[in-house]
């Protein structure tokens, strides 16, 4: 039996955030890996001899500003823009940058109208996103402690009136609707829905998505040099640093409490570790249902936590290619990040078939392809990849079984072909990670990327008002990962902000 | 030409209208009320379509109007009679069915049969909810607050609601906050399991709105389903005796008594404006009436570029204004029968029928509903529809000849934009209205020789008939973007219009649509508060 000052559950991004956060001001800090590698699902792996995939969070343009500066890391425009094809003959498709300037030359080429309302747009996102990340970049504010009301109210009033009442209409509003009072071009638009409902069980027309695209927009910076894996890296490095002690293939299958407060963890082999104080970056699910000893939750928050909607709708098809992936209709392109999207209907649509539980038959797709920067990850001249296909129910009618989702890999395959028709012929091997396969390898709770459904009810109040700001009812148990505010991505948030009331409580 | 001078003219003789032209004139204000049609009530109406069958044409039925306004106008002296509705009655189509009534204790024999868990539950679920509506009047009953404003009164008004919120403690807080954001069924699972309940309750959440019961946003639209009042007794639902019309008329005969004219068949063609200031209206026969407040009851669309134009107001106006989203998704089917409708999983009995005497909902799945909601996302008209059944005449025979009766159908999905074009509909019109008496006679497997007249009403012909841009019934959506400080749109959420002298009572306004009054009432107090009659 060893002892520590803090057990952090789980080695992805956000516990090792909270690791080094906690160790740099001095506490002993143990993080507690299940799986072999660390960064959860930041990283991905050598699905066939050769090639390794991009893990499910692969953006890292989200990663948090405050704490990029103790890491070290380059930062570079990467990816640097986002490329949304079609079909050749339909037009040139769509480069998005990052920079405006440059998206809007580019959106230009088709549409001199859209070009000028998307500076208007994206000037509206720069003279709010203060106020949103001020919201995004704090513990959460509460009716509890009204000071915590207080700072985002005047904030949000200091936008002066117009842009005080944009931002609260828009927030409750769908992605497809508020896109639409901007845009003519459904490229356009359905490029820029993507990020809104990723991970989500939500389409275009679903009210709130909105909120979800000012949070992403919000969030979004420039992205790293090396992508998931060198921030993954030089997290674990910085962690180490200072002092933190990491054990991977160590599962943790109880939070141990006495008296209402938690005093240590049980490993999978029997092993039980003292501390005082366990910080959890797993899912707030996973945490309080599974780990915790039944009854130990009050009926109530149990009862609460049991409704939490936590039910993933991606699906990872990985393909390790002989050729780099290219779309007919700007072939001269290497493409790191692409969009598969078609109208906003058709978006809507893809949705519609998760509500029966049902696979979509054209899904949104989100194409990833980690070779372009870092080659290494493929033998010479070959590629990776990885395609996060939305939307695939966790709960399928019927289950998942190896047929259903070699259908999806088939059905995934042949619409990313109708964009690159070279594509089937350079397929080398491919692979498929349904819902249910991403649960069990990462240990995510219905295979949910963002832990918990990104919907209104459960932003700012996550995963519920018993334990929205990281404190459990269990004494000593904080909830760090993408369960807690400000929820999922690559953000480091979660982390970063558990550990600040993990310190200030202690 | 023909001019005489008002201090108010009120556009539009619907309920609102004619609630605000009665409070006008009861404060001593010269009123004039013009309506557009030959009957008064706007979407409140009552008409004899086939002889001896008195239809409530659209709004068939009434909960949330203020019991203020009947005590204040005196409707009950002016002959408004309210009757309320005995039982929420749910068929199914496989011989089951669920019928919930007054009585908790007959409820909860009825739910048991699908969740013993649900039955317990049930009773708790209206004391919650009932609370929350409680909180939820004082909303309805005021101006919207403007959280934008400077104004020390709003400041203060704005953190007395916020501590009336925190009064209610952090689990009906945090069930608040549920019910703004969450969908009507993931609100329903939190409490319930079975989808016979469950079905019927999360459809009151998307009643006249272009979104399904799995949208956000959906659940609080089931607390209206608990703030009704009718006679002071909270969460009914009722009929107006005579129809719908008849509460129109009962105001108008208040406003009437008060001085008030009214005139109908005098459609308005525009604003008189001088100096960007309103004065008065133009009638469509090129009369020129002059007031010192034009107020209007319709929608604002109509008023603003109907009844202004657009060349009369800002761009910024304008382009919030055309944001504000109308998108109509239901339709009406009127039906005279020759003999009380009967439903194949609970047969009438001898005559009998107390299962009839509510509110009948065609509603008999959570994929069934979010079908129809998806056949109309892509401009098409549900196929099977959720459809509202009320049948008047049980409960008020004066309505239809003896031993007939009128089946009113509510029906949802008919979205305004069909794919064709909304100029489309009436070519269209018929297969809605046979997709309509289809569905409802797989319950009612008798219905279809009994009918003696049909009347199918679309979104277009709502637009058409009744002014109501798009066929919205409530002005507009109840969408959370819509409503409060942002309906119509924000900054005019107080009844005032960037035309001075023009003001808005219509349910364009907060607190929104519905046979309420509460627009027409608060217009008609914000006015005279100015002065400005």
């Amino acid at each position: 039996m060893t002892a520590c000052d803090v057990i952090v559950i789980g080695g992805g991004h956000n516990g090792l955030v909270t690791a080094a956060a906690l160790a740099g001001k001095g506490r002993s800090v143990l993080v507690l890996e299940r799986h072999a590698t660390l960064g959860g699902l930041a990283v991905g792996d050598e699905f066939h001899p050769g090639y390794t995939s991009a893990g499910p969070l692969h953006d890292t343009s989200t990663f948090a500003s405050a704490l990029r500066a103790e890491l070290d890391l380059d930062a570079v425009e990467t990816p640097p823009a986002v490329f949304t094809p079609q079909i050749p003959d339909a037009g040139p498709g769509l480069l998005l940058h990052r920079d405006p300037g440059r998206a809007a030359a580019e959106i230009g080429r088709q549409n001199a109208v859209d070009a000028n309302r998307y500076a208007d747009y994206r000037a509206f996102i720069d003279r709010v996103g203060g106020f949103l990340t001020g919201v995004l970049e704090r513990p959460p504010p509460t009716p509890d402690a009204l000071r915590s009301l207080l700072g985002p109210a005047i904030r949000l009033r200091r936008l002066g009136r117009i842009d005080m009442l944009e931002v609260l209409r828009v927030a409750p509003m769908c992605v497809a609707d508020w896109l639409k009072e901007h845009f003519e071009s459904e490229l356009l638009s359905s490029t820029l829905a993507v990020p809104a409902l990723a991970g989500t069980r939500s389409g275009p027309w679903s009210p709130g998505t909105a909120a979800n695209l000012l949070r992403s927009e919000a969030l979004t910076r420039s992205g790293i040099r090396g992508g998931a894996a060198t921030l993954i890296d030089a997290l674990a490095r910085h962690a180490r640093d200072r002092g933190v002690a990491i054990r991977t293939e160590a599962t943790v299958t109880r939070l141990r409490t006495e008296g209402g407060r938690v005093v240590g963890v049980t490993l999978a082999d029997g092993e039980t570790i003292d501390a005082p104080i366990v910080a959890a970056s797993c899912d707030p699910k996973h945490t309080q249902l599974e780990l915790l000893a039944p009854a130990t939750l009050a009926p109530r928050l149990h009862h609460r936590m049991t409704k939490v909607r936590a039910s993933g709708a991606m699906a990872i098809v990985d393909l390790a290619l002989s050729a780099p992936l290219r779309f007919g209709c700007r072939p001269e392109l290497d493409v790191a990040h692409a969009r598969v999207v078609g109208t906003i209907d058709d978006m809507e649509r893809a949705f519609d078939a998760t509500k029966y539980g049902r696979v979509s038959a054209e899904p949104i797709l989100e194409v990833v392809v980690p070779t372009v920067e870092t080659p290494s990850l493929a033998p010479p001249g070959h590629h990776v990849a990885s395609i996060m296909t939305h939307f695939a129910p966790y709960d399928l009618d019927g289950g998942w079984t190896g047929d259903v989702a070699d259908t999806l890999a088939d059905t995934v395959i042949a619409r990313l072909a109708t964009f690159a028709s070279d594509l089937p012929g350079s397929i080398v091997a491919r692979r498929v990670r349904t819902p249910v396969d991403l649960e069990t390898r990462y240990g995510v709770t219905g295979g949910h990327i963002h832990h918990v459904e990104h919907a209104l009810d459960q932003l700012i109040v996550r995963p519920d008002p018993e334990c929205a700001r990281y404190a459990t009812p269990v004494a000593g148990l904080y909830l760090c990962g993408s369960g807690a505010h400000p929820g999922g991505g690559l953000t480091g948030l979660p982390g970063m902000l558990a550990a600040e009331t993990i310190l200030g409580g202690s | 030409m023909t001019t005489s001078r008002y201090d108010a003219i009120i556009v539009g003789g619907g309920h609102n209208g004619l609630v605000c032209a009665a409070y006008l004139a009861r404060a001593g204000r010269k009123v004039l009320v013009l309506e557009r049609r030959h009957v008064l009530g706007g979407a409140a109406v009552t008409e004899e379509l086939h002889p001896g069958f008195h239809f409530s044409v659209c709004s068939y039925v009434v909960s949330l109007f203020r019991p203020k306004i009947i005590r204040d106008l005196e409707l009950a002296r002016h002959g408004l009679e309210m009757i309320p509705l005995e039982s929420a009655f749910t068929p199914l189509p496989d011989g089951r069915s669920l019928c919930r009534w007054p009585d908790w204790h007959r409820t909860r024999r009825e739910i048991a049969q699908f969740s013993a868990r649900d039955a317990d539950l049930y009773p708790e679920f209206g004391l919650a909810m009932g609370k929350m509506a409680y909180f939820a009047r004082e909303l309805i009953d005021n101006p919207a607050p403007d959280p934008a404003s400077f104004d020390p009164r709003e400041l203060m008004r704005l953190l007395r609601l916020g501590k009336r919120l925190r009064s209610l403690g952090p689990d009906l807080m945090h069930l608040n906050t549920q019910l703004l954001t969450m969908s009507a069924v993931d609100f329903l699972d939190l409490w319930f399991e079975s989808e016979v309940l469950k079905a019927p309750m999360s459809v009151s959440g998307v009643i006249g709105t272009f979104l399904g019961v799995r949208s956000p946003g959906t659940a609080y639209v089931l607390l209206h389903h608990y703030m009704g009042e009718i006679d002071g007794a909270f969460r009914s639902w009722g009929l107006v005796k005579g129809g719908n019309g008849q509460l129109s008329n009962a105001v108008a005969s208040a406003a009437r008594a008060s001085g008030a004219e009214i005139r109908t068949e005098a459609p308005v063609s525009r604003i008189l404006l001088r100096n960007g200031e309103a004065e008065g209206v133009v009638l469509d026969n090129g009369d020129e009436i002059h007031a010192k407040v034009v107020v209007s009851g319709l929608d604002p669309r109509r008023t603003f570029l109907g009844l202004v134009g657009e060349a009369n107001l800002d761009d910024a106006f304008v382009t919030r204004l055309s944001r504000f989203k109308f998108r109509g998704s239901s339709g009406k089917v009127n039906l005279a029968v020759d003999r009380l409708p009967e439903f194949a999983c609970r047969p009438n009995d001898n005559g009998r029928a107390d299962h009839l005497r509510g509110d009948i909902a065609i509603a008999p799945g959570i994929d069934y509903l979010e079908t129809a909601y998806d056949e109309a996302k892509y401009g098409d008209f549900s196929r099977r529809p959720y459809i509202n059944v009320v049948i008047p005449s049980v409960l008020d025979p004066s309505v239809a000849p003896p031993g007939k009766h009128i089946v009113s159908c509510f029906v949802q999905y008919a979205p305004y934009h069909i794919k064709e074009g909304a100029d489309h509909w009436p070519n269209r019109r018929e297969a809605f209205g046979d997709a309509v008496v289809d569905t409802l006679a797989e319950y009612c497997p008798g219905l279809k020789d009994t009918i003696l007249y049909r009347q199918v009403l679309t979104p277009w012909d709502l637009e058409k008939e009744f002014g109501l841009t798009e066929g919205n019934i409530f002005h507009g959506e109840l969408s959370p973007e819509q409503l409060l400080f942002q309906r119509p749109v924000s900054g005019w959420a107080h009844y005032r219009t960037p035309i001075a002298r023009l003001w808005m009572c219509g349910s364009g306004t907060h607190p929104g649509g519905g046979v309420m009054g509460a627009p027409g009432m608060l217009a008609a107090r914000a006015i005279l508060k100015t002065n400005a009659t």
